[in-house]
């Protein structure tokens, strides 16, 4: 079964080169890049909400629709842990990590009796270029895992007939930093 | 008890006009806060000004669509200029809601009206107001106090099957307000959610054409109603605006009666 990947960058990448499925699956990353840190709230302006929230949150509607519309059994959406941990000068993409986070609950409530389940990963922000020396620490401990954590094997399992009554969830798989 | 919590304070409460907004608006002026009553309509925002001054309260009306960033700052400028000061900005106004299926969901219709009064808006009502908020926490202790309130809802943590995109714009809001806990903790603001069920005229008036649905949401809550606009949740408003709330940031209260207990 294929597994289309939507969504742009490092992680993206790395998702079409490792996730595989047996059903039909969808992977949808956000399109949040953190390298777009706003030096205060002050100075943002209406064009960088539409850039850093609006147009990619956007594009995460559209792209759960048309898993949705593929038949798609399994729905992945891969966000940084930013939205639940809120991040200092990434208001904006912190606010597209939580509502696609949340949109995944919303969806997993209305296609369940499909059969369809609908999931999130929420991984390291590094993966979205949030340096978190801006955006404020996401944990008082360090991890708990040496290694660089990679996502592939928790959004793989999602998209496995074997994850089938998993939905509306988020798998934080960023080796213990968020708890 | 302290009486008039909020003395010589300003707050600027948005979709005061009606449901929440009011209920807050009332209940900080109760309080001794000159309210804002910022209404998309001067037919909704002037009768509750009208309504908190012959209960002994100052108010005044100030029409605002948070929509617009410069209809926001408008506000926050002439609120500066009338009063001299904005001490607390609370974020209520709300436009959208429609019930629809996600996948035949269009962005005009039913994304763009949530998430420009929702996600925008809050940004627009946040950047509006920080300098005036840096101003009032550095006064001397009891005196002011720089609050940043954003109302969210339930859904915004659960996820919503019926309205499945009001709950992203939701759940933006509380992401808004854990960054901006972060970032405006070195100025002393404090930042926090409120998830509200209560009776606003909305929901009330679901309530008359469908009275199973009021037994239904009863039923389901453990304090067995819906909250008051006023006492209850303008009491969580007042806690939050207040000095009371100091310490407390980056937080989102649900105030539902125990409803959701999910967070």
């Amino acid at each position: 079964m294929s597994v289309k990947v939507s969504g742009g960058g490092r992680l993206a990448q790395v998702m079409r080169d490792g996730v595989h499925s047996d059903t039909r699956s969808a992977v949808i990353v956000v399109d949040l890049d953190g390298n777009n840190s706003i030096s205060s709230l002050a100075e943002l302006t209406d064009a960088q909400i539409d850039e850093m929230y609006e147009q990619p949150m956007q594009q995460v509607i559209a792209a759960i629709q048309e898993a949705h519309s593929t038949n798609c059994e399994r729905i992945v959406v891969v966000v940084p842990t930013t939205g639940m941990s809120g991040g200092a000068y990434y208001a904006p993409q912190a606010a597209l990590a939580e509502s696609a986070r949340i949109l995944v609950k919303s969806a997993a409530r209305q296609w369940g009796a499909s059969g369809i389940t609908v999931n999130a990963v929420a991984v390291e922000p590094h993966w979205f270029s949030i340096d978190t020396s801006i955006s404020g620490a996401v944990a008082i401990a360090p991890r708990s895992l040496a290694n660089e954590v990679s996502p592939v094997g928790v959004v793989t399992w999602l998209c496995s007939e074997a994850a089938g009554d998993i939905t509306g969830q988020t798998i934080v798989c960023d080796g213990g930093l968020w708890m | 008890m302290n009486a008039r919590r909020l003395e010589n304070r300003v707050a600027i409460v948005t979709g005061a006009g009606q449901g929440v907004g009011e209920g807050i608006a009332r209940r900080l002026a109760q309080e001794g806060a000159t309210v804002v009553v910022a209404a998309r309509r001067a037919e909704t925002g002037e009768p509750v000004v009208e309504s908190i001054r012959s209960a002994g309260g100052q108010a005044v009306c100030i029409v605002t669509d948070v929509s617009v960033s410069e209809s926001v700052d408008a506000c926050v400028a002439k609120t500066v200029q009338q009063f001299g000061r904005l001490d607390m900005m609370v974020h209520n106004a709300f436009m959208g809601g429609i019930p629809h299926k996600l996948e035949k969901a269009q962005i005009d219709k039913h994304w763009t009206p949530m998430s420009r009064t929702g996600v925008w808006a809050s940004l627009f009502c946040a950047r509006a107001a920080m300098p005036h908020l840096i101003a009032s926490s550095a006064r001397p202790k009891g005196e002011g106090g720089g609050r940043l309130i954003l109302i969210t809802s339930p859904s915004g943590v659960e996820g919503s099957a019926n309205i499945p995109l009001y709950s992203p714009a939701k759940a933006a809001q509380r992401a808004i307000a854990k960054s901006l806990a972060r970032e405006w903790g070195e100025f002393g603001i404090t930042v926090n959610c409120i998830g509200p069920v209560a009776g606003s005229p909305a929901l009330l008036t679901a309530f008359d054409r469908n009275p199973a649905l009021q037994q239904a949401i009863e039923a389901r809550t453990p304090l067995g109603r819906v909250g008051d606009i006023t006492d209850d949740i303008g009491s969580v408003a007042l806690f939050l605006a207040s000095d009371d709330s100091s310490f407390v940031t980056g937080q989102t209260i649900i105030c539902d009666g125990g409803s959701f207990l999910g967070l």
